[in-house]
């Protein structure tokens, strides 16, 4: 593992509570407490993981999300809740991924090696299956299993998916989601929760209360799902 | 009183000439009446037919055309009546005395009716002056602020020679004016150099009085007239019926302000003692928490510490809660705009909030009846979250706890319903309308550690929505409540998913 993770956080106690816990699991971290510092340290130094809350003293975080971006090669937001619009701004500046504050260490941590994994997997070629406990996804025979049992999808249902699993562990917008599914952004997101809606009935055990694909209101979904090591 | 227009000047024209033609027939009669005493040798009742004559035409048309006629009639008597006829005479002793009658009789009754009519102008103006300022503070009785007194005042303009005018309020010892603009010092409202000759307009200020004294003062714009009174309307009752007018103004101002102040006060006072109450309860619990773990650590078991861990972080959940309820209660209160609102799926968001009360519920039991796969309505996810979130909650915290929640999506009539179920023992229907408010706290008996913000919120988030929510309790055999959301569907959720793919 060893991900070099720069934390940009202008609370000292935030900082102090997470870098212990961060490096017991085998991570290295450097601490930033402003826009600035945070861009000069990421200049010095090549990081996997940018951990960047919004408020800033020096600037708004969503403005240095591009930059982070070049220099780093994934960047999780810390956000309110409430804050939908703010979220997929960060996400359309090119933030991986969010986790709401106040925030439990598990979700973070979940959050944390989701990134890992996706730039991990970014390598030219991708991945060609995905594979979970319960979820089996070929993306080049289109076979879909779920708990070994074969699920017979429309090619929507798989573009959707696909993109989800690509993502396992992540959010994915709407808007990657539209282009995923519709190829145009702007298609009518009516469709998007229809076809959702239709995997999920295909995919979970109760629609209704799903637990594997998650819903983050107002921002997008995320496949709950961490792939098992092959 | 304003200026006569051509039309009734001519009929005025018209009305005089009748009048002068009514006195030509009365002196053509008074003088046939004499001409016939005459000839019937009654000469003493010749001269009084026309003595009443004289007097009939000076009471009706004033001094002037009475002496007109007493000179006519001497004439005519002279002339045609006494002798010798047809031929002026002399008059002789015995005539002159109805001659002098004639005039005497004339100027009396002409100066009496003179006087009379003059008494009348002057009650018949006196009424109109009574009529516009009754008018104007019975206008002035409607009016709620300052710059209403100003704007019915000025309606109430021209009027007679009251061409205009303007209030002014004093404030920090200048006046500013009552419809608007900059403060004005003492010495620019005095009159300016009054020339009579160059200005056809002057004017007259005069000073507003309160209960508490001076209140401003009105600035009346006068045309110049010939005639003292007439024309010239009542202006120190208009001041004084302006002043009352202003003066009810500033008190109910003063009063409405007295009163949001003190609603702010009891709310302030409110947020504190919630804020004492709320944070400082899971506080104590996570306070004691985490110090007995760092002073008692190796004494404590395993299943002491993991519970002490599980209260601290459960309290913070709920301190999470509880600030994110406040912080909401001062949306509603800024007022929501509708561009925080998309579509909104309510069963997808439904389902988060089922996952969020059974990581802060764990072994509630909820049972779900959900009749289609999309109710798509205009919200904010975050805020229907929270709506549903404090629905449930509430049920849970006020339901029987050996009960299930019950939670029911239907849709009728173009609305998605949600309604959540509690087999509690419900809300009496005099407390009904008071669960919506801020800091409302059920007196019930199984309160247990609601906030009194919970349904509020819903209730304010839920209406910015355009929906309506409403509660029906008891609903079941004399126990339970039950809380419905509607919400107005948009036409696309008239889909359903079963059609697609």
């Amino acid at each position: 593992m060893g991900m070099n993770i720069l934390l940009v956080d202008d609370e000292p106690a935030i900082v102090t509570a997470l870098s212990p816990v961060l490096q017991s699991q085998g991570y290295r971290i450097t601490a930033a407490e402003s826009a600035s510092a945070a861009l000069k340290a990421a200049e010095l130094e090549q990081f996997d993981l940018a951990l960047l809350d919004l408020g800033l003293p020096d600037a708004d975080g969503v403005e240095i999300i591009g930059k982070l971006k070049e220099l780093c090669r994934a960047v999780i937001i810390l956000s309110a809740r409430h804050q939908e619009a703010e979220k997929v701004r960060a996400l359309d500046e090119g933030a991986d991924d969010y986790v709401n504050k106040p925030f439990g260490i598990e979700e973070l941590l979940a959050r944390i090696r989701a990134a890992g994994r996706r730039s991990g997997m970014a390598a030219p070629g991708g991945s060609t299956r995905f594979v979970s406990e319960e979820l089996q996804v070929d993306f080049a025979t289109r076979d879909v299993r779920l708990l070994g049992e074969e699920i017979r999808l429309s090619p929507k249902e798989f573009a959707l998916l696909e993109t989800l699993c690509r993502h396992a562990g992540q959010v994915v917008t709407h808007r990657k989601l539209l282009i995923a599914g519709w190829n145009d952004p702007h298609a009518d997101s009516q469709y998007l929760r229809s076809y959702v809606a239709l995997l999920r009935q295909k995919l979970e055990y109760d629609a209704s209360e799903p637990r594997l694909i998650l819903t983050e209101p107002g921002v997008g979904y995320r496949l709950e799902a961490s792939p098992r090591a092959e | 009183m304003p200026g006569p227009t051509p039309r009734q000047r001519l009929a005025s024209l018209f009305r005089d000439a009748n009048a002068v033609a009514g006195d030509a027939l009365i002196f053509t009669l008074a003088t046939c009446g004499t001409y016939l005493a005459q000839s019937w040798d009654r000469p003493i009742s010749a001269v009084l037919i026309y003595l009443v004559g004289v007097t009939a035409i000076g009471a009706r048309s004033g001094l002037a055309w009475g002496l007109v006629a007493a000179l006519s009639a001497s004439l005519v008597y002279n002339f045609f009546i006494s002798e010798p006829v047809f031929r002026f005479s002399t008059p002789s002793a015995d005539e002159w005395i109805p001659l002098i009658a004639f005039n005497a009789s004339a100027i009396v009754s002409g100066a009496l009716a003179g006087r009379l009519k003059d008494s009348v102008r002057l009650a018949r103006t006196a009424q109109e002056k009574n009529a516009h300022l009754l008018r104007l503070s019975d206008e002035l009785q409607r009016a709620i602020r300052v710059e209403d007194v100003a704007r019915i005042a000025r309606r109430g303009v021209p009027f007679g020679r009251l061409r205009g005018l303007e209030i002014f309020l004093a404030r920090n010892g200048g006046f500013l004016p009552a419809e608007g603009g900059s403060l004005l010092e003492t010495a620019d409202l005095l009159p300016e150099r009054d020339d009579a000759a160059q200005q056809p307009i002057g004017q007259r200020i005069l000073f507003l009085y309160g209960a508490e004294g001076e209140i401003g003062l009105v600035r009346f714009a006068l045309e110049r007239g010939p005639d003292p009174y007439y024309d010239m309307p009542d202006l120190q009752g208009i001041a004084i019926i302006l002043g009352l007018a202003i003066d009810r103004c500033q008190l109910l101002e003063r009063l409405s302000e007295n009163a949001a102040m003190q609603k702010s006060e009891e709310l302030k006072s409110a947020i504190l003692s919630s804020v004492s109450h709320d944070l400082r309860t899971p506080l104590t619990a996570i306070e004691a928490a985490a110090t007995s773990l760092q002073s008692f650590d190796q004494s404590l078991t395993p299943r002491d510490r993991a519970r002490m861990l599980e209260t601290i972080s459960q309290q913070c959940r709920k301190l999470n809660r509880y600030t994110a309820n406040l912080l909401d209660m001062g949306r509603i209160q800024a007022g929501i705009p509708d561009i925080l609102f998309i579509e909104v799926d309510v069963i997808e968001i439904l389902g988060v909030v089922l996952a969020a009360i059974r990581e802060a519920y764990p072994g509630q039991e909820i049972e779900k009846h959900i009749q289609s796969d999309l109710a798509v309505v205009r919200a904010n996810p975050a805020m229907l979250e929270q709506v549903i979130f404090n629905l449930i909650e509430n049920a849970i915290l006020h339901g029987n706890s050996e009960q299930a929640v019950h939670v029911v999506v239907t849709q009728a009539a173009g609305r998605c319903v949600l309604e959540v179920l509690d087999f509690g023992p419900g809300i009496t229907a005099d407390e009904q309308p008071l669960v919506f408010n801020k800091f409302y706290r059920s007196r019930s008996a199984t309160y247990r550690e609601g906030n009194g913000l919970g349904l509020h919120i819903a209730n304010g988030f839920t209406e910015a929505f355009g929906g309506t929510i409403r509660i029906v309790s008891p609903h079941f055999e004399g126990r339970g409540t039950k809380i419905a959301v509607e919400l107005p569907l948009t036409d696309v959720s008239v889909h359903q998913v079963g059609s697609w793919g």
